[in-house]
């Protein structure tokens, strides 16, 4: 059930970041949180409605963050996290979340997402509203992505 | 929908009249034609027009060439493609370059009538939500704040310029917004605050800071549900639906808040205080 869950997200990771220019996407592994999740860098999330709810939850850290941002804008530098990258990483979010939406529907499961919300500081709790958190995490050309998925 | 002004593109006179008379019977405004691609990239460029219609055979060029051009100089134009020619793969280059819609020739009067209003309804839409969301996410936090917390509540603007970040007093929870347009909302408070608040609601001083933080998501819940609830009941169109509550906690923790189209507010309570953030974001007209 968990895999089901998380499943269209890594899909969507797989699918969507080598069209934007990244070479190399493993997934490391899938593990299981309860409730409360540590993350440092960069969060985004978005919310789920539909046939299933809940949130998405996308992290990395500030400097993975800036060269995920760089790679997105053709390789132009990235020195700070400003207006800019922080636009091309929500809109990162957008993609996936929409495109694990166009595989939940593969499935006969309609979902929509909300706008997403770009958050970042050091050892930020986040807490998803649910027990059980479903997490993948990712080596995108040496930057580590991570992903937590909480959908009922 | 009177005031909406229109362009007719079309290489027939007779197919303009026809159209003209048709367009004036929805309640547009017709206020120009063009027999050629040229001309009517030349308007298109020189004049403000609400929509624009398109044929697809044009003496200097087809509608979707025209149609790429204008859209080069007026990225939101409008364009209700209009011709006897309507198969698959003309329907996805129109879409492709952005065309709005599409009818097939003979058009009768309510075709054009729903598609003009399918065309218009988003931004109508848009407009009742822009013009309300504020006085609706105000008054769901003032009536919660009012009815748990009680005593004196004050709601200030808190003006943010369009690439704004905040930093977070210590917990910040949010919850997206999803239908017709979507959006989002942040209320964010420190941990006394959230304490305080938690003590108060459940009569008992012994609070930890796990119950802090499910007071604040439900609050937020609360907040969230309220206010698109009161939008909803402005136009059943927006089907505003609220995403379960992220929460998010630290000591040093800023957030992205410029991206979408948001207020920010600043609540004083007797127990500390609260910020809100709400907007929401356009979503495009569906494809019909």
């Amino acid at each position: 059930m968990a895999l089901k869950m998380i499943k269209p997200f890594i899909d969507a990771v797989t699918d969507v970041l080598p069209q934007l220019g990244f070479e190399c996407v493993t997934q490391n592994g899938l593990t299981t949180k309860r409730k409360k999740i540590v993350a440092s860098g960069v969060v985004i999330t978005l919310g789920i409605v539909g046939d299933k709810k809940g949130n998405v939850v996308y992290s990395t850290s500030k400097e993975g963050a800036k060269k995920i941002a760089s790679i997105m804008m053709m390789g132009m530098p990235v020195e700070e996290l400003d207006d800019m990258a922080k636009s091309a990483l929500s809109e990162l979010s957008n993609m996936l979340t929409a495109n694990a939406g166009i595989n939940f529907s593969n499935e006969g499961i309609t979902v929509d997402i909300s706008v997403p919300t770009l958050m970042y500081g050091e050892d930020i709790e986040l807490s998803m509203n649910k027990d059980e958190i479903i997490c993948a995490e990712f080596d995108v050309d040496g930057i580590k992505l991570e992903i937590s998925v909480a959908l009922d | 929908m009177g005031s909406l002004k229109v362009m007719i593109v079309d290489d027939s006179t007779f197919s303009i009249a026809v159209l003209k008379n048709m367009l004036v019977k929805s309640g547009l405004d017709v206020v120009a034609t063009a027999l050629t691609m040229g001309d009517a990239i030349e308007q298109a460029k020189g004049n403000t027009f609400d929509l624009i219609t398109m044929d697809m055979t044009l003496p200097d060029g087809d509608g979707i060439e025209c149609s790429r051009e204008i859209l080069k100089h007026v990225k939101d134009a409008k364009i209700l493609a209009i011709s006897s020619m309507m198969d698959e793969e003309i329907i996805k280059k129109a879409k492709d370059v952005g065309i709005k819609a599409y009818l097939q020739k003979p058009v009768n009067q309510n075709e054009l009538n729903a598609s003009i209003q399918r065309l218009f309804e988003g931004d109508e839409l848009y407009k009742i939500l822009t013009d309300n969301y504020e006085e609706a996410f105000k008054e769901s936090i003032f009536s919660f704040l009012k009815r748990e917390i009680g005593g004196e509540i004050v709601i200030e603007d808190n003006p943010i310029n369009s690439t704004a970040t905040r930093k977070s007093s210590g917990i910040s929870v949010t919850i997206g917004i999803i239908g017709r347009h979507n959006g989002r909302c942040i209320i964010d408070m420190s941990d006394d605050t959230s304490l305080n608040m938690t003590r108060k609601i459940l009569q008992d001083e012994d609070q930890s800071i796990d119950n802090a933080i499910a007071f604040l998501s439900e609050f937020t819940n609360v907040v969230a549900g309220n206010a698109c609830s009161l939008l909803n009941g402005l136009n059943q169109s927006f089907g505003l639906r609220v995403s379960p509550p992220t929460v998010f906690r630290g000591n040093d923790i800023t957030i992205s808040i410029g991206d979408i189209l948001s207020k920010s507010y600043k609540i004083k309570t007797n127990l500390g205080e609260v910020f809100m953030n709400a907007g929401f974001q356009k979503v495009g007209n569906e494809w019909h």
